[in-house]
């Protein structure tokens, strides 16, 4: 191994060790902290309490399932909302902020501002916002949606400037000699070109925000978080244990169905998948079926 | 090129549309310097010579992408989509359908001001797909340019700058490596079509064969300097 590379490793190891020891402290304060863990998770977290996906008395539901009535369903579906409204809205603030940030179309000196307005924004995560807003407008849904709003606008900002850098720069280049605006070429060049990225961070943002927003309940900003807040502060474990199972299955939902359709985003998905279910055919009969539909390989 | 040739066109009281004076070309360091030449209306100029000398370079400085070291380039192609460009990798937006990339040529007809969520018009429409029968497109014209082939792709860069009805059109190594049926007969379009709207055509071509086919003056760039030669 590279001398150097050797040496900066155990650096890098070095640093740690100290900065664990820095952070800890004592190290006996964990002696027993497994032991205390295990209890936890088997004494107060498991089984987790489901009746958080029945009917719930005191909440107004006029649906005649169960379910729809439920605390769970509630909670999540306020927090799917919330993240799916700040996604939008923040994807929609976030593009001619980013196009002036991309330093491929407008000159450093803009390029620059818009940056500092979006590493502005993105400095302050989403539940600092949230505090902010339920101080100045209240507790309540509104508060989480503003709150990760902004922290879209940030965040997905760079994502998308520097998805927007990086396009290639032959067809900017072309538009630029025709004599295409810069507004011409952000709508016909970059937009297209850059498409695919753009979907495709939008998906991730609206993973992201559904993650955070249940969060933000904590600090009083709506969603599954605030059940989660009330149920913690009484000590009911099992039922905060039964929303964040809740919340782990939405969630890998969400990204199942967000890495399906940003497949069809990419270059390769001009190649027809063949279905599933032909991996059951012997070999020739699949490609027969393949190409009949239409793909010639 | 220190004198300026005399051509025809200019002794037949023609303006040129190009004229570069002490022109010296180059990124960092300087590659082709004292550039004195001027360019008519209906000429069409290959560039050749080995790799690496400038001829991309000199391209894009005519083309007012980059600028040159010293010297000036007069034109009289200032306004808007006088210049059709079609880059070494033709410079299409690749998710756009065909049809897209022209009609991207298309507005530049239409003024500056004219908002981007505007479609460019029937008439104009109309135009852009002659133009795409004219050049066998029509199949495809609806279809992404990323899975097009390099002969389509091609015509589509072609029409894109023809749709413009530019006063030069600037082409740099345009027809890459494409089979001989598919050069003929996109030279042959292109020429027919150049002819038609009475464009300039100023263009890097590798292979000398072929700018002869095509060019009625030869630049050739070898070393710091650039000579010309007529094409009978």
């Amino acid at each position: 191994m590279n001398k150097k590379l050797l040496a900066s490793i155990i650096i890098v190891i070095l640093l740690t060790l100290l900065a664990i020891n820095d952070v800890i402290g004592n190290w006996s304060d964990i002696d027993g902290g497994f032991e205390n863990l295990y209890i936890f998770f088997t004494e107060d977290l498991f089984p987790p309490d489901w009746s958080i996906l029945e009917a719930e008395p005191n909440l107004e539901c006029s649906s005649d399932i169960g379910f729809f009535c439920s605390q769970a369903w509630k909670g999540i579906s306020e927090t799917i909302q919330m993240a799916f409204i700040s996604t939008v809205i923040g994807f929609i603030i976030a593009l001619p902020i980013a196009s002036l940030a991309a330093n491929n179309l407008y000159p450093l000196p803009v390029a620059m501002v818009a940056r500092v307005i979006l590493a502005g924004l993105r400095s302050l995560p989403s539940i600092i916002w949230a505090l902010i807003f339920t101080i100045a407008i209240g507790f309540g849904p509104l508060s989480g949606v503003l709150a990760m709003t902004l922290y879209t606008i940030g965040y997905l900002g760079k994502l998308q400037y520097e998805g927007i850098e990086g396009i290639a720069n032959e067809p900017l280049e072309a538009s630029m000699a025709m004599g295409l605006t810069r507004s011409e070429r952000f709508v016909f060049v970059v937009i297209p070109e850059s498409s695919n990225n753009l979907i495709s961070q939008l998906l991730f943002m609206f993973e992201y925000n559904v993650r955070h927003g249940t969060v933000l309940g904590l600090v009083g900003a709506g969603g599954i978080g605030k059940y989660i807040d009330t149920n913690l502060k009484f000590f009911i474990y099992d039922k905060a244990m039964a929303f964040l199972i809740v919340i782990f299955v939405v969630v890998v939902i969400i990204d199942i169905l967000s890495m399906i359709i940003r497949s069809y985003v990419t270059d390769e998905s001009d190649f027809k998948r063949p279905k599933w279910w032909t991996v059951l055919l012997p070999s020739d009969a699949a490609m027969k079926l393949h190409q009949r539909n239409g793909h010639q390989d | 090129m220190d004198e300026i040739p005399l051509s025809s066109k200019s002794e037949a009281g023609l303006d040129p549309i190009i004229q570069l004076r002490k022109l010296e070309i180059g990124y960092n360091k300087s590659l082709v310097s004292n550039i004195n030449v001027d360019i008519y209306p209906g000429d069409r100029i290959a560039i050749i010579g080995p790799s690496g000398v400038g001829k991309t370079t000199l391209l894009r400085t005519i083309a007012g992408l980059i600028a040159p070291v010293s010297g000036e380039i007069a034109n009289s192609y200032t306004a808007r989509g006088q210049i059709g460009y079609i880059p070494q990798k033709l410079g299409l937006v690749r998710h756009s359908s065909a049809k897209n990339n022209i009609l991207l040529g298309a507005r530049t007809r239409k003024s500056r001001f004219y908002p981007p969520f505007l479609r460019i018009g029937e008439t104009l429409n109309k135009e852009v797909d002659l133009l795409i029968d004219k050049l066998g497109i029509a199949n495809i014209s609806n279809e992404p340019v990323r899975i097009l082939s390099g002969g389509q792709q091609r015509r589509v860069a072609i029409a894109r700058a023809l749709i413009q009805k530019p006063k030069v059109v600037i082409a740099d190594e345009f027809l890459g490596e494409l089979d001989v049926a598919n050069i003929e007969s996109i030279i042959d379009i292109l020429l027919t079509q150049l002819e038609n709207i009475g464009a300039t055509l100023v263009m890097v071509e590798h292979q000398e064969d072929i700018a002869r086919s095509i060019a009625t003056r030869i630049w050739r760039i070898d070393g710091n300097s650039i000579t010309e030669e007529l094409v009978p």
